[in-house]
């Protein structure tokens, strides 16, 4: 979509010319759950989805930090589906975390109906939620904490540390 | 705003424009191009009209008025239509927050209630910008909603969010709501402590003072609404989503006592939805005149997944074998029930990739069984949960949507009719 490639664009120049530290929350519309998955093609990849209206979400975001740290051969990209009011709570609660570094996307649009069906055809929202994409783009989806037997189980089938 | 965010807001808006000129909407309805300087960003406008609100709460005066609570920006509004929202007064402010958030997103939204002699109750529940906990604020109106009182705290301690009221035939006003003062306790106690208490409290001078204002039970799951409806006896009956030992996030319905000291009630049913996780999904209750409590929700349990319905007969001692409603293909979630005048309703979400729909059905036995779904409003883009309230004998789903703005649809009386649609 020439639109958001115009966004990412002025994004990656503002971000530049600024030299901006403080997290940055990526637009995640319609669409973007696609374009993600493909950006990381060929490697594992974790779409993790949280809230700050969700304190199962806030209580494993260090847990997530941890992992980024420890699993460098698993691209690990984090959605925040909270509305424009809630980013700057969000933003603390990440830095917080730890994750302050990391690569950070938040919902752009109200039509979460759209962004869910995108991830999970029959995702409704619950939180924490995480897609673990498979190199070859293979979608397994969980509802729940980081230590879900899935979400190890998948990790495992990716290899060691 | 940082420049990222200033950035972000734009982008937004850039986004926006396109597809406000992709796809202009032909209903008189039809936003103008405000979005431009609408901080949200997938709002369709930024004016104080429940058109440009992403929830909107109804209620219905004992003149056939219609109340709608609904906020826009960090401003919570009032405003009500003579012809079944067709068209608004223009809107009274309530509140506008200084900080924080008011809570007005998915299950979470401003509240309109009507009293029995005409006057009018507003409540809605910021949150401040740094601590995860809500206050809820009430503003009462005695002149036919010209204006309305300075918004007092419930409560202002603890923290509070998801309230809900119940006017009784006598005018007693009770309310319920998901209560932090528990689990802040216990933490700052560096104890385990799940999810949220129930708090009940009530007013008998239609809402400037509150009495009660309780915990009466420990762990409600605390990011889905409660419900409530009034029992045949006068009595409130509350409903919401209870964190079971062993983390299993199943529904609790019980009744508060006339001396607000006690609930007696029971679980829904055994789902089994063992999850450290929110559902961001509350249920739905609705009591007919025999007394039948209704209830209907939403689980991804071990022993169920999908939308589901259950009655109680014996006042939430016991409840009928959940029964499954709605398409599995669709993501069918967030249900809700209605009981008019010996009719039940039951409407719901469903999305199947571009569309989310409404779908209905009447029961006129109790529940026993129910007319075939139909769809009675779709949308292609954002929209509010549905409500359903009545006026009267006549049943009404409200639904605000992106792209359709606010509307007020009347349900069929009957299948045969409903069927004619």
């Amino acid at each position: 979509m020439p639109i958001s490639r115009f966004i990412a664009c002025a994004f990656a120049f503002a971000l530049a010319s600024s030299g901006a530290q403080a997290l940055d929350f990526k637009p995640y519309g319609r669409g973007a759950f696609a374009q993600i998955a493909k950006a990381h093609a060929g490697k594992p990849l974790m779409i993790h989805f949280w809230s700050v209206t969700c304190p199962p979400c806030l209580a494993e975001l260090p847990q997530w930090s941890k992992m980024t740290g420890e699993r460098k051969d698993v691209d690990i990209v984090f959605v925040n589906t909270d509305s424009d009011e809630d980013r700057a709570r969000a933003e603390a609660r990440a830095e917080k975390a730890g994750l302050g570094k990391a690569t950070h996307y938040s919902f752009s649009d109200d039509f979460v109906e759209k962004l869910y069906f995108e991830a999970d055809k029959s995702w409704r929202g619950e939180l924490p939620f995480t897609a673990l994409v498979a190199p070859d783009g293979g979608v397994t989806s969980v509802t729940g904490a980081i230590d879900d037997p899935l979400v190890t189980k998948w990790l495992e089938k990716r290899g060691g540390k | 705003m940082s420049v990222s965010r200033l950035l972000l807001a734009s982008a937004a808006v850039a986004i926006l424009t396109s597809a406000a000129d992709a796809e202009q909407p032909a209903s008189p309805d039809a936003k103008p191009a405000a979005a431009a300087e609408h901080q949200h960003a997938a709002a369709a406008c930024a004016d104080p009209r429940p058109d440009c609100a992403a929830t909107v709460n109804p209620a219905f005066d004992a003149k056939g008025k219609l109340w709608v609570a609904f906020s826009v920006g960090k401003t919570v509004y009032v405003a009500s239509s003579g012809d079944n929202g067709r068209s608004f007064s223009a809107p009274v402010a309530i509140a506008t927050t200084a900080d924080g958030v008011i809570d007005a997103h998915g299950d979470a939204r401003p509240k309109i209630v009507a009293l029995n002699d005409g006057a009018l109750l507003a409540s809605y529940t910021t949150r401040p910008d740094k601590q995860m906990i809500g206050t809820i604020f009430t503003a009462r109106s005695t002149d036919g909603g010209k204006t309305f009182s300075a918004p007092q705290p419930l409560l202002t301690e603890g923290g509070q969010r998801f309230e809900t009221f119940v006017v009784t035939p006598k005018g007693r006003l009770y309310a319920g709501w998901l209560d932090k003062t528990n689990a802040l306790k216990a933490k700052a106690e560096g104890k385990e402590f799940e999810g949220s208490g129930v708090a009940f409290g009530w007013s008998d001078d239609k809402g400037q003072t509150f009495a009660g204002r309780k915990i009466l039970m420990d762990h409600a799951c605390e990011c889905c609404r409660m419900s409530s409806a009034l029992d045949r006896d006068g009595q409130p009956v509350f409903l919401w989503r209870q964190v079971f030992d062993g983390n299993i996030r199943d529904h609790y319905a019980a009744k508060l006592s006339a001396d607000g000291a006690t609930l007696t009630g029971g679980r829904v049913s055994d789902d089994n939805w063992a999850i450290n996780s929110c559902p961001h999904h509350g249920p739905s209750l609705a009591i007919d005149a025999n007394g039948g409590w209704h209830v209907v929700w939403f689980t991804r349990g071990k022993n169920r997944q999908g939308l589901f319905y259950a009655h109680s007969a014996d006042g939430g001692k016991s409840f009928s074998a959940p029964e499954k409603f709605g398409d599995d293909a669709k993501a069918p979630g967030h249900p809700v029930a209605l009981a008019a005048k010996g009719r039940l309703y039951r409407v719901w979400k469903e999305f199947d990739g571009t569309t989310t729909t409404i779908p209905m059905q009447i029961s006129r036995d109790g529940g026993k069984s129910w007319s075939a779904p139909r769809v009675i409003a779709q949308t292609e883009d954002a929209s509010d949960h549905p409500e359903l309230l009545a006026n009267k004998n006549a049943a009404y789903l409200s639904w605000a949507t992106h792209k359709e703005g606010y509307r007020l649809i009347p349900l069929p009386r009957d299948e045969k009719s409903a069927a004619a649609r």
